[in-house]
């Protein structure tokens, strides 16, 4: 590669982008601070949105909800192919966004209903649940002879995953099966996948939401003790909500509740584990878990960037925008800014104002199972701290994350242990 | 002008001059009274804007709704029978509120 001199005399691949790869994410971080220093708010024709990248100018939008409407966070990237369009159109795939993407008055009327289903007493009384599943997972890595492990595959990848599928009801032997229509819709959404390689994506989703429709036809059978049964039963004591949006909402839960999860999981003990000194005091103080999960979440966020759509003519950070544009928030970047963390790009569990993050977004659309993530990974750092204190990342472990413009999720994280 | 009294655990308290119509999350935030988190900005989705809310006070209070006490549920700090979230509470016009924040919000 051949380093060209950008307005900070900084070496990048793309002096016009700073250089920021929407899809990129192996490191994304140099080319943040690049463009938070030199152009905050910038046009990527690449891929037709306008990358804002410091804390307070992402925060004021996520504010903002009447200027920014969140009606696009769910759109593809890149559009969908004719051979795509037509499996899901005969498949009968009518699904958009069960949540993130709705606009208020219908996002705060179906928000109710589904904040009323998912509280906290529902899924904290699954915590002995969650450990025991811990439990049995880190054990079954610890046995293999050969000492080697991947902390996504043997334990960050089944765990959240278990937790919302047994919330929902659905079946729980089926993890593969739902990760794999996760794993197309994060394609799909926010990849850059070429109209042949669609296609099997597409199929995926066609059975995903099927299964959803088939879990709400179900629950108004069988009246089950879970959240869809939960959500059934409000729409017949008289809450306003279709079984068409009670489904979206369950392809909203069964992709947004374990996915984020198996990414902050696996980047928690990534990260922890690479910084041994910080890992160390965590296992002799299993109190500061907490500020450390908060702390992962600040610094290496499982959605690096997430959009919004101005309706009317407006500015951000003092340049124009357009009505109609198209926006991508970076709270990867937001969370490093200088100017709301103090050595920001310094991953510090003792940071006092961690918490300050976006990486759960800010306003209406506040993450709902924001407490449901960090209940998980504290659970699976407070058993790994017992069970695995001497973990260590493998050497030469070459972690590389998967190709997307908002997920930054690792493909592996490979672990060593002595006897 | 209302105002708010926020106390923290350790018993020191500072008084806030408050706007009606805001909440008394709202307040706090603006005024930088540490002991209320709020990392969900006041959407009813974290509960780290929980306040212990003193006798007097409580009675002038409109009661939690349904959701609001669902949320207290998650506290960090155990909920009490004055426990409110303090993104739920407006501030009035001549109100005198005073509030204790607990020890710990996460
Ligand atoms: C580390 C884990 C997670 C991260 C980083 C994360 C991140 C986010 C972000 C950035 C948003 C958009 C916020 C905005 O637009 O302002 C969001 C929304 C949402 N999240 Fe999460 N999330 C996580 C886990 C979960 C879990 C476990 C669930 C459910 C069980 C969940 C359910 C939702 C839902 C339903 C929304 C849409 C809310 C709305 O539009 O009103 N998330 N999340
Ligand atoms: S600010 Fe999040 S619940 Fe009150």
């Amino acid at each position: 590669m051949t380093s060209t001199r950008t307005l900070a005399g900084t070496a990048s691949a793309c002096p016009v982008h700073h250089g920021y790869e929407p899809f990129d994410q192996d490191d994304p971080f140099p080319s943040y601070a690049a463009l938070r220093a030199q152009e905050p708010v910038m046009f990527d024709e690449r891929i037709g949105y306008w990358v804002v990248s410091r804390y307070d100018d992402i925060k004021a939008v996520f504010e903002d909800w009447e200027t920014f409407s969140s009606e696009n966070a769910q759109a593809p990237v890149r559009e969908r192919g004719p051979q795509a369009r037509q499996i899901m159109e005969e498949g009968g795939f009518t699904a958009y966004s069960g949540l993130s993407a709705r606009v208020p008055p219908e996002h705060t009327r179906i928000r109710k209903v589904a904040a009323k289903a998912f509280t906290p007493r529902r899924f904290k009384v699954l915590e002995p649940e969650i450990r025991a599943n811990v439990v049995r997972l880190i054990e079954a890595m610890l046995a293999r002879p050969e000492r080697r492990g991947d902390l996504v595959r043997d334990l960050a990848h089944d765990l959240p995953t278990i937790t919302i599928l047994t919330l929902i009801g659905a079946d729980v032997d089926k993890i593969g099966t739902f990760k794999r229509w996760s794993d197309s819709r994060s394609a799909m959404t926010w990849g850059d996948l070429s109209d042949d390689e669609q296609v099997p994506h597409a199929r995926n989703l066609v059975d995903y939401w099927a299964e959803c429709r088939r879990l709400v036809a179900e629950a108004h059978e069988t009246a089950p003790d879970s959240l869809v049964g939960d959500m059934v039963r409000m729409q017949a004591e008289g809450d306003p909500i279709s079984d068409h949006e009670i489904a979206s909402v369950c392809y909203s839960l069964l992709f947004a509740g374990h996915e984020t999860t198996t990414t902050l999981i696996s980047n928690a003990l990534r990260v922890l584990l690479s910084h041994p000194e910080q890992w160390q005091c965590v296992v002799e103080d299993t109190g500061r878990i907490p500020a450390a999960v908060d702390e992962v979440l600040r610094y290496s966020p499982s959605i690096v960037g997430w959009r919004r759509r101005a309706l009317r003519d407006t500015e951000i950070g003092g340049v124009a925008i357009p009505k109609g544009a198209d926006i991508l928030l970076l709270m990867g970047s937001a969370n490093r800014d200088e100017s709301r963390f103090e050595h920001g790009e310094a991953f510090d569990i003792s940071r006092p104002n961690a918490r300050e993050h976006l990486s759960f977004g800010f306003g209406i659309h506040y993450c709902l199972g924001n407490m449901l993530a960090k209940l998980q990974t504290r659970i699976a750092l407070e058993e790994v701290a017992r069970l695995a204190p001497g973990l260590r990342l493998a050497d030469h472990a070459d972690i590389h994350f998967g190709h997307n413009l908002s997920f930054r999720a690792p493909a592996a994280v490979p672990v060593t242990w002595e006897d | 002008m209302p105002k708010v009294t926020y106390t923290d655990h350790t018993g020191e308290s500072r008084i806030v001059e408050a706007n009606v119509g805001d909440s008394v999350m709202e307040t706090a935030v603006r005024s930088g009274v540490p002991g209320i988190v709020a990392e969900c900005g006041g959407s009813l989705s974290c509960a780290t804007c929980h306040v212990y809310v003193d006798e007097a006070g409580l009675a002038s209070l409109p009661p939690r709704a349904e959701m609001e006490d669902e949320m207290l549920w998650g506290t960090a700090e155990d909920r009490r029978d004055n426990s409110r979230l303090s993104c739920q509470l407006r501030v009035t016009d001549g109100c005198d509120l005073r509030v204790t924040t607990p020890a710990t919000q996460v």
